[in-house]
């Protein structure tokens, strides 16, 4: 009687089938293969029709052709794609450089209060809608702003471009502090506060000892963190259309314009490839950077 | 460099620093405590601050619009049930990969996680043009389709998470205790990753409720989310009732952040694998 007992439990402790796990992954893989992988593929098949002016989309039997991807050559392309990449790289490079001492401060300096207060706050902007940051952005800083007659007695011109582009790189700013600054926490909580203590004790600047240890340490983590950034912004949509006004255009603007403006539903589908192209590049340079953190620690 | 100006030089740098982040600090909330103030502004147009008095007329006249309660609604119920689809198939996939047991495990982790890779607008393009295809054009099913394939990734990374993070040994505790299998899940393994599936519900549920991108693709004339209306309504014209739906969401969000300090924790959030690499 008891030796039935004692078996029971180790005969069920025994892993249940892969059948199972098929059965529990199957909704998930279902979903992600109608609605995402298919539509995927079909948007790569799109973008090798011929568009004909004034349709709506490809027609269904149209030719193949690689004309949609010759378009990704010209100038204003170009032009779109170095904007997109310029103040995306700009914001991220802020971004990163004040995520920095704010998560080192928040992990070494803070109290526990301060810290809680800290962490909840950069949170809540991470789970507040962007459309209302970037909104609130354009009320305090924008055009009709309530900061227009500082801008003004400044002798700056709120719809002026440079002003626009400022403006957009503010919203992209605004929206990767906090995400870089929660990223950044977990690298600078493993490094050992005891190495910058034993420099500055045997008589390093505060300063020196930092750029010495503190940022070589972290050094991995804030290559990821800046690649992390860069995908968010390269891929947003909402802050350039409503800072930018249509002034300042993104790569996902431009896809969107296809849409709605002309229906080119090939070119437009063109322009996204080559934009999930490009973001894939700069994931695989992070994963490359995390690799590297892996090898060293 | 002597050590006493080697200290002043420390305090300095120390200062400008602390000033720094003064001011990103006030960079982060100035624009939301200016939105919060016009939106109870009680002039017709848009003044300097601060505003003589207050009142509710913008968000009376938020009430009256009609696309606002339109798109509320549509908003809410889409956020709702792609939370709960999500909850669901993503915890159920989650677990399979924990368990593993069978070939391709890394890879289909990144399967479940790509479409957070992929460009919003990518995602919404290809959903509008796939789906017309094969003759889904109902607005509301469509927009369902495109929250839940940009959503799911928070749930199944989150609760991903916190199963590696639990303690293995309780749950062969209950087995060696006599539990079958599956009572070893229900009472002892998914209360120990609750943490998660909130965490990842409430990311899931804010990340849709915020929508734009892929929305904008996927709406019809008379099915179309809040996001999608206000941010028409913001290029047509500059009118603070605006403001006063930010306050809303600003509050959605508020109790958003009470449910995950309630059920979580901030301290413990971090470890839920949303903000590493």
């Amino acid at each position: 009687m008891s030796a039935v007992t004692i078996a029971r439990p180790q005969e069920l402790a025994i892993p249940a089938p892969a059948r199972m796990s098929l059965l529990l992954l199957a909704p998930g893989l279902l979903i992600l293969l109608s609605i995402f992988a298919l539509p995927l593929l079909g948007l790569v098949l799109e973008s090798l029709k011929q568009y004909v002016p004034g349709r709506v989309g490809s027609a269904v039997d149209a030719s193949l052709t690689l004309e949609n991807y010759r378009e990704l050559a010209t100038p204003s392309f170009a032009g779109v794609l170095y904007e997109t990449f310029k103040l995306s790289a700009a914001a991220s490079l802020a971004g990163l450089m004040a995520a920095f001492p704010l998560a080192y401060c928040i992990v070494r300096r803070f109290s526990p209060r301060q810290r809680a207060a800290c962490i909840g706050l950069l949170v809540m902007l991470v789970l507040l809608s962007m459309l209302v940051r970037t909104y609130a952005l354009e009320l305090a800083f924008g055009s009709v702003g309530i900061a227009r007659p500082l801008l003004l007695a400044l002798g700056i011109s709120p719809t002026s471009r440079g002003y626009i582009e400022v403006l957009v790189e503010a919203g992209l700013l605004h929206a990767v502090m906090p995400i870089c600054t929660l990223t950044l926490l977990g690298t600078i909580q493993n490094i050992d506060p005891r190495l910058c203590d034993a420099a500055q004790s045997l008589g390093a600047p505060a300063w020196k000892a930092h750029l010495g240890i503190t940022v070589p340490l972290a050094l991995p983590g804030l290559v990821s963190a800046f690649l992390i950034a860069m995908t968010f912004a390269i891929s947003a949509f909402v802050i350039p259309m409503v800072l930018g006004k249509g002034r300042v255009l993104f790569l996902s603007n431009t896809i969107y314009t296809r849409f709605s403006d002309v229906a080119n539903y090939p070119s437009g589908a063109a322009v996204s490839i080559a934009m999930l192209v490009i973001s894939l590049l700069v994931l695989s340079l992070a994963s490359l950077a995390h690799r590297g953190k892996g090898a060293r620690s | 460099m002597n050590g006493r100006t080697k200290r002043l030089g420390d305090r300095i740098l120390g200062g400008a620093m602390v000033a720094m982040l003064a001011l990103m600090l006030a960079f982060l909330v100035t624009p939301l405590l200016v939105t919060c103030l016009l939106a109870f502004d009680s002039r017709s147009f848009l003044g300097p601050l601060p505003p003589p008095a207050l009142s509710l007329r913008w968000f009376e006249r938020l009430a009256s619009l009609d696309y606002v309660a339109t798109g509320l609604a549509t908003s809410l119920k889409i956020a709702l049930l792609a939370t709960v689809i999500d909850v669901l198939v993503g915890t159920a996939a989650a677990v399979a990969l924990d368990r593993g047991g069978f070939r391709g495990r890394g890879l289909l982790m990144a399967a479940f996680l790509s479409p957070l890779i992929v460009p919003a607008v990518v995602i919404g393009l290809a959903l509008l043009l796939f789906l017309s295809r094969i003759g889904v054009i109902d607005g509301f099913t469509r927009l369902l389709c495109g929250h839940v394939v940009i959503t799911l990734p928070y749930v199944v990374r989150t609760v991903l998470a916190s199963l590696a993070g639990r303690d293995r040994r309780l749950t062969e505790a209950a087995l060696v205790l006599g539990a079958t299998e599956r009572q070893a899940f229900w009472s002892v393994t998914l209360p120990l990753i609750r943490s998660g599936m909130v965490t990842g519900a409430v990311f899931a549920f804010a990340v849709s409720l915020d929508d734009v991108a892929v929305s904008m693709f996927l709406t019809d004339p008379s099915t179309y989310t809040l996001p999608v209306a206000l941010v028409s309504s913001m290029r047509a014209s500059f009118d603070l009732s605006i403001a006063a739906a930010a306050v809303l969401l600003m509050a959605v969000t508020a109790v958003l952040i009470i449910v995950l300090e309630r059920f979580v924790g901030f301290d413990r959030l971090l470890g839920q694998g949303l903000f590493r690499s």
